[in-house]
């Protein structure tokens, strides 16, 4: 469907364009542009939409001013030397304080002149400081806090994700071969199993593995204390990995074959299959040529849109096993609230998603021969 | 052949004693911690705890478990025990504008006879048993029960528990009284005012049993004719309704709120002037508190500690009580009680505010058996949540827990009463004036009266951080005299005279005694030894910050100086070898062991050598890092943190000892060589762990892994006391108490009761016990006297009813409820025995 919408597009872009130019570059060029500017707008509306989701259009700041004016109002009520001031001495530090705090997170300025600062540093990848959280490490930098809890986010996912892909695509080819056979039926039957989500399989796994069985550990990324040296630290961060990577790997598998299954299935039923296969090509040769090749940039969008998925990590996943992730980082900086790592999150989401749209727009051309970057479709 | 037997049993008896002897003499000599490593990951599910705690990948969690069935968990399992905590409580808080709000509602809490009446109406059985599962005990009054409060005014507070028992129709029936006088009528079972039906709008709290809360108070009240109306918020969502906005704007009618105590606290009268007055917070909703003359006279002088001896305090505090009640601005609901679960082989001492996690002397009571070494896992809800600096670092009670391992103080807290018991210090004395009513407990502190306390002319009373020098009370006279009288005037500072000439007074006199070899044996974790500069440091950075001339000033501190300012009268430095340090201040308390200004370096968020300080203060001068969140938001730059992240990089740049602040005061506290040692000391502390994190307490950082959420500690062998100091307080003294006496007693004969008192099924000895109190009850269920056991012996008191007080029965049942105060922890212990009178 995202195809079709894109050919559509880009043929009436193709007609315009041959008018000043056949050029190949220049149609490139322009489409380049042209593409690159809708997509610049795209995440411009989406990153001040979330800003001003995030700060609910600025009510938040009451909130926050709240927040401020209770913790310090408590935290200094109880001190024992203040309460020896007289109660108008004591209301002076305490406000004192509270104009402090509310200088240091801006909320001394309007918050529509705020958003768009925001915007506009956001946009300029400038992510700014964090209102409360810091990195484990201990920075306030909303880049290095987001930094920090990449590799291990990017560890997990793109381990599962892999797998995923890999073994349900080639699952799915190999079913597609084999329509009705007792295999396909047990795949078929198991494919609502992936109803459940990832978390439901990581409390089996956590109960079956660790709590019974012992084998596995019950969370965490690594054993305690953390091994010296770096083999055994690896060793102990793949054992830790097991069980979110059969959790998540899991709760997909069956259902993801099954599509991609029932997908090549109606491929395969094509006329020039058909044709190759009556030619007496290998099985191998079918796929590769006749299946694989034009499904390539529906099998090239999806696991692109996978890996970019990973960026925000699986919240509850991650808090099953204790995984130090991007997940549990945004849903601690959503119920802080923490606006600005709630936002550079995003941003750099909006930013990933941006630019994987437009190298898939670029591979289509390169792995689809019936498709012309600014040039339309041949079909 | 025998000879041979004799020659074999000598040979293996003597082999036996040899073989023994490194364990008896390991047992004897071993110092610092028991064990030899404690490895702390993060685990923030209790359940998760629990199974991890069942197969033995965990030996203690160090959170407290509210949910039921965890805890259920917990007791069902031989391979676990626990310890419990007591420092949540529960309340409604009440919106006390009105009768008739700006909006012309109705709100019936405005008056004091409705929200009394709400004592009547809910049955705290019924919430602590059913809402909280059990974990909770019902809780009347602003006292918690597991503090030494409630153990003193035990009788006072179980006559009012009677008195505020569960009544629904007496509820009602008030409730009802006060609607019709406020013009509303009820019809078809609905209070209706100006013709609309009153709607009560409840303002819940969604995060814990709280909304259960809100839900069955809905209930009643709408079971006597009100409309409710409940908004279920989070904490952030409701605070700008209940704590900022006004309360005449009418947005909320109750308010469902919760409150934690960290440290046992030994004196709970300020919370009539906290939760009843104007005095508690500057806030719309504090403001609007209009408590009777009577009340907000007594809450301020308990608040102010206005009185001269501990008896008048008692009746003040019990008349206190009583118009609490009255008032009830707030209504108490439950004291949460939570369980901190551990292996049963594992002994810790764990604070009854707090548990584990917030007990100082965890890491030196930490044991598993009778072993010497070993280690031991802990798992924490979370870890290395925020830098850890000692000037204003993480103040995470989960990062508090390994920091406390690190460090060492002059004295600690006992974990079952709130009293400090000396440390690092060896003695303290403390001077207080006459008539103010101050107490000692334990013999580490001489406490006395005096007619007046003169503050030497000498002694500390300022600091000018543009010249880095100390200002005496005798320069600030001298030099700044009008200004000086000036300040004291407006603050109504006292002077006095003494042989030199006139000076201040103060209301306490501190002297803190360190050990003589106190710089032989305490030694930083990197090796360097203690030293008076480190002692020093403190005191200027106790000034120093909060002043704008200073390289290191800070905004957020100015506050907290100038209230330190306003009660501190003076600092003298006695001797520096041994160590004697006088302070003297307007701030004292009831317990005298409280008020021992100690000055050993530990602060507020961590231990502190001057050597790993100047790296942070040396950062902080040039704007590169800062001690505090808010100093490092406004300079745009990082918090300094000892332990990881980018700060180690920078902090690293000053290791070269180039850097020393305060440098012409401190030297002078300097041994010979010691800038370069102690540098020397810490780059090769840091090359070895790759941080920066010295202390002296009985444990070292091996390494913090702030992504994975690991600390690891490793055992201080340096550490100077015997490992056996605080076995006293692996387990909390609570007493048990059993009362017998005669079935039958004829009217106007004297009748004896014996009170058996145990812990462990030993006596409990009479030296660990303040009182034992009764109350008598007729067969009305009416108090007729209330009166003392007599101590017999240890484990055994006896309580008399002299025939003049049995002729007072009539003839039926009668009761006694016996309470028990121990000293050496603050839960009271109770006891029912019932007589029969008879003719």
């Amino acid at each position: 469907m995202r195809s079709m919408e894109m050919n559509g597009t880009e043929m009436m872009q193709a007609k315009t364009k041959k008018r000043w130019s056949d050029s190949t570059w220049a149609r490139v060029g322009l489409y380049t542009l042209t593409r690159l500017t809708a997509l610049f707008f795209t995440v411009v509306v989406a990153i001040y939409l979330t800003i001003l989701i995030a700060n609910m259009g600025g009510a938040m700041d009451d909130i926050r001013t709240s927040m401020i004016r209770e913790n310090i109002s408590m935290a200094m009520s109880m001190d024992p030397e203040m309460r020896q001031l007289s109660s108008g001495e004591r209301n002076v530090m305490i406000q004192d304080a509270i104009r402090i705090e509310i200088a240091r997170l801006g909320l001394d300025q309007p918050f529509p002149l705020r958003s768009v600062r925001y915007l506009s540093n956001a946009l300029l990848l400038d992510l700014g400081r964090a209102e409360y959280l810091t990195s484990d490490a201990g920075s306030r930098q909303v880049k290095l806090i987001i930094l920090e809890r990449l590799p291990p986010t990017l560890l997990l996912f793109a381990t599962s994700n892999l797998l995923l892909f890999f073994i349900t695509l080639f699952a799915a080819l190999f079913l597609s071969r084999r329509y009705g056979s007792t295999l396909d039926k047990i795949v078929v039957a198991l494919a609502p199993t992936s109803a459940a989500p990832s978390w439901f399989y990581g409390i089996f796994l956590i109960l079956l593995f660790a709590g019974i069985w012992g084998v596995l550990p019950f969370g965490g990324m690594v054993g305690a204390p953390p091994p010296p040296t770096t083999w055994a630290y690896s060793l102990s961060v793949l054992r830790h990995l097991i069980l979110p990577v059969m959790a998540l790997t899991l709760a997909a598998l069956f259902l993801q074959i099954y599509s991609w299954r029932t997908f090549f299935l109606i491929y395969s039923s094509e006329d020039y299959v058909e044709m190759a296969k009556a030619k007496g090509l290998s099985s191998s040769a079918i796929e590769r040529r006749y299946i694989l090749r034009p499904t390539l940039p529906t099998i090239l969008t999806s696991f692109t849109l996978g890996l970019i998925t990973m960026w925000m990590g699986g919240v509850v996943t991650e808090t099953i096993f204790n995984w130090p992730g991007l997940g549990s980082l945004i849903y601690a900086a959503a119920t802080m609230p923490d606006t600005p790592v709630v936002v550079g999150s995003v941003v750099i989401y909006a930013y990933l998603l941006a630019a994987s749209v437009f190298v898939l727009d670029i591979m289509y051309a390169v792995v689809d021969p019936r498709v012309k970057v600014g040039g339309g479709s041949r079909s | 052949m025998f000879a041979d037997r004799r020659c074999f049993l000598g040979f293996a008896l003597a082999l036996a004693v040899f073989l023994s002897l490194p364990l008896g003499l390991a047992a004897e000599e071993r110092m610092g911690a028991w064990v030899d490593e404690v490895t702390m990951v993060k685990e923030p599910s209790t359940a998760t705890a629990i199974s991890r705690l069942l197969v033995g990948e965990l030996d203690i969690y160090s959170d407290g478990i509210a949910n039921p069935e965890d805890f259920q968990r917990i007791l069902e399992s031989p391979d676990l025990t626990h310890s419990m905590a007591y420092g949540l409580y529960n309340e409604l808080t009440f919106n006390p504008v009105g009768p008739v709000w700006d909006n012309g509602e109705l709100n019936p809490f405005a008056l004091k006879a409705v929200r009394q009446a709400l004592n009547w109406l809910l049955d705290r059985d019924y919430i602590a048993e059913e809402i909280f599962g059990g974990m909770a005990v019902p809780k009347y009054m602003p006292l918690t029960s597991a503090f030494p409060d409630y153990a003193r005014l035990a009788d006072v507070a179980r006559k009012l528990e009677l008195e505020y028992a569960h009544d629904p129709v007496r509820a009602e029936a008030a409730i009802e009284a006060e609607m019709e006088a406020l013009g509303a009528v009820k019809i078809d079972g609905t209070w209706h005012y100006n013709d609309e039906p009153v709607v009560i709008k409840i303002l819940a709290r969604v995060e814990d049993e709280r909304v259960e809360i809100a839900d069955y108070l809905g209930d009643l009240l709408q079971g006597i004719g009100f409309e409710i109306e409940t908004d279920y918020k989070t904490g952030a969502e409701a605070s700008p309704i209940w704590m900022s906005a006004d309360p005449a704007e009418g947005l909320f009618h109750v308010y469902t709120g919760a409150w934690i105590t960290t440290l046992v606290s030994r004196d709970q009268a300020g919370n009539f002037a906290f939760f009843y007055t104007d005095l508690g917070l500057a806030t719309p909703l504090w403001q609007a508190y209009d408590p009777t003359e009577e009340f907000y006279d007594l809450a301020d002088r308990l608040d102010r500690n206005v009185f001269s001896t501990m008896d008048e305090r008692r009746d003040m505090m019990a008349q206190a009580l009583e118009l609490a009640m009255e008032d009830s601005q707030r209504v108490w609901l439950v004291d949460q009680v939570s369980a901190f679960p551990r292996a049963a082989d594992i002994s810790v001492a764990a604070d009854l505010a707090a548990g584990t996690t917030g007990a100082w002397l965890w890491a030196l009571t930490l044991r598993r058996n009778e072993e010497i070494g070993g280690s031991v896992n802990i798992g924490l809800m979370n870890v290395l949540v925020d830098p850890w600096n000692p000037l204003g670092g993480s103040n995470w009670s989960f990062d508090q827990m390994p920091i406390r391992a690190t460090r060492d103080v002059g004295a600690v807290p006992d974990p079952f009463t709130g009293l400090y018991h000396a440390q690092r210090a060896e003695r303290g004395e403390l001077t207080v004036k006459e008539g103010l009513p101050v107490d000692v407990t334990l013999d580490w502190v001489d406490l006395e009266f005096a007619e007046e306390i003169l503050v030497p002319r000498d002694a500390w009373i300022d600091w000018d951080a543009a010249e880095q020098t100390f200002i005496t009370i005798e320069e600030k006279l001298e030099q700044d005299t009008v200004s000086f009288l000036d300040e004291a005037l407006t603050k109504e500072w006292n002077f006095g005279r003494d042989e030199d000439g006139p000076t201040l007074t103060a209301n306490r006199k501190s002297v803190v005694y360190y050990p003589e070899d106190l710089f032989d044996v305490v030694k930083w974790h990197d090796g360097s030894p203690l030293s008076m500069a480190d002692i020093v440091m403190g005191i200027i950075l106790g000034f120093d910050r909060g002043q704008p001339e200073s390289a290191y000033f800070d905004e957020a501190v100015v506050s907290s100086l100038r209230s330190y300012l306003n009660s501190m009268r003076g600092i003298r430095i006695v001797s520096t070898d041994p160590v004697i340090i006088e302070f003297y201040s307007e701030l004292y308390g009831l317990d005298a062991e409280q008020y021992i200004a100690t000055f050993f370096p530990s602060y507020a968020y961590g231990p502190g050598a001057w050597h790993t300080l100047a790296l942070g203060l040396g950062a902080e001068a040039n704007e590169e890092a800062a001690f505090s969140s808010s100093k490092a938001g406004q300079l745009e730059v990082e918090w300094i943190s000892y332990v990881a992240g980018p700060t180690l990089d920078i902090l690293a740049q000053y290791l070269d000892g180039s850097y020393i602040p305060y440098e012409d005061v401190l030297s002078q506290y300097m041994a010979e060589g010691e800038v370069e040692e102690r540098f020397e000391n810490l780059r090769s502390w840091y090359e070895d762990k790759g941080h920066l994190w010295v202390g002296t307490g009985p444990f070292y950082l091996e390494r913090g892994y702030p992504v994975e959420g690991i600390v690891h500690l490793k055992r201080n062998p340096d550490f100077p006391d015997p490992a056996d100091k605080w076995a006293i307080f692996d387990e909390p003294m609570v007493a048990e108490l059993d009362a017998y006496g005669p079935g039958r007693v004829t009217i106007g004969t004297e009748a004896v009761f014996d009170v058996h008192v145990s812990f462990d099924d030993e006596p409990y000895a009479l030296e660990h016990m303040d009182e034992i109190k009764y109350l008598l009850f007729d067969s009305a269920a009416e108090i007729v006297h209330v009166g003392t056991a007599e101590p017999v012996e240890d484990g055994l008191w006896q309580i008399v009813l002299p025939d003049e007080l049995t002729g007072t029965l009539g003839v039926g049942a009668n009761r006694i409820e016996v309470i028990a105060a121990p000293i050496v922890v603050s839960i009271p212990s109770f006891a029912t025995v019932t007589f029969v009178t008879v003719e």
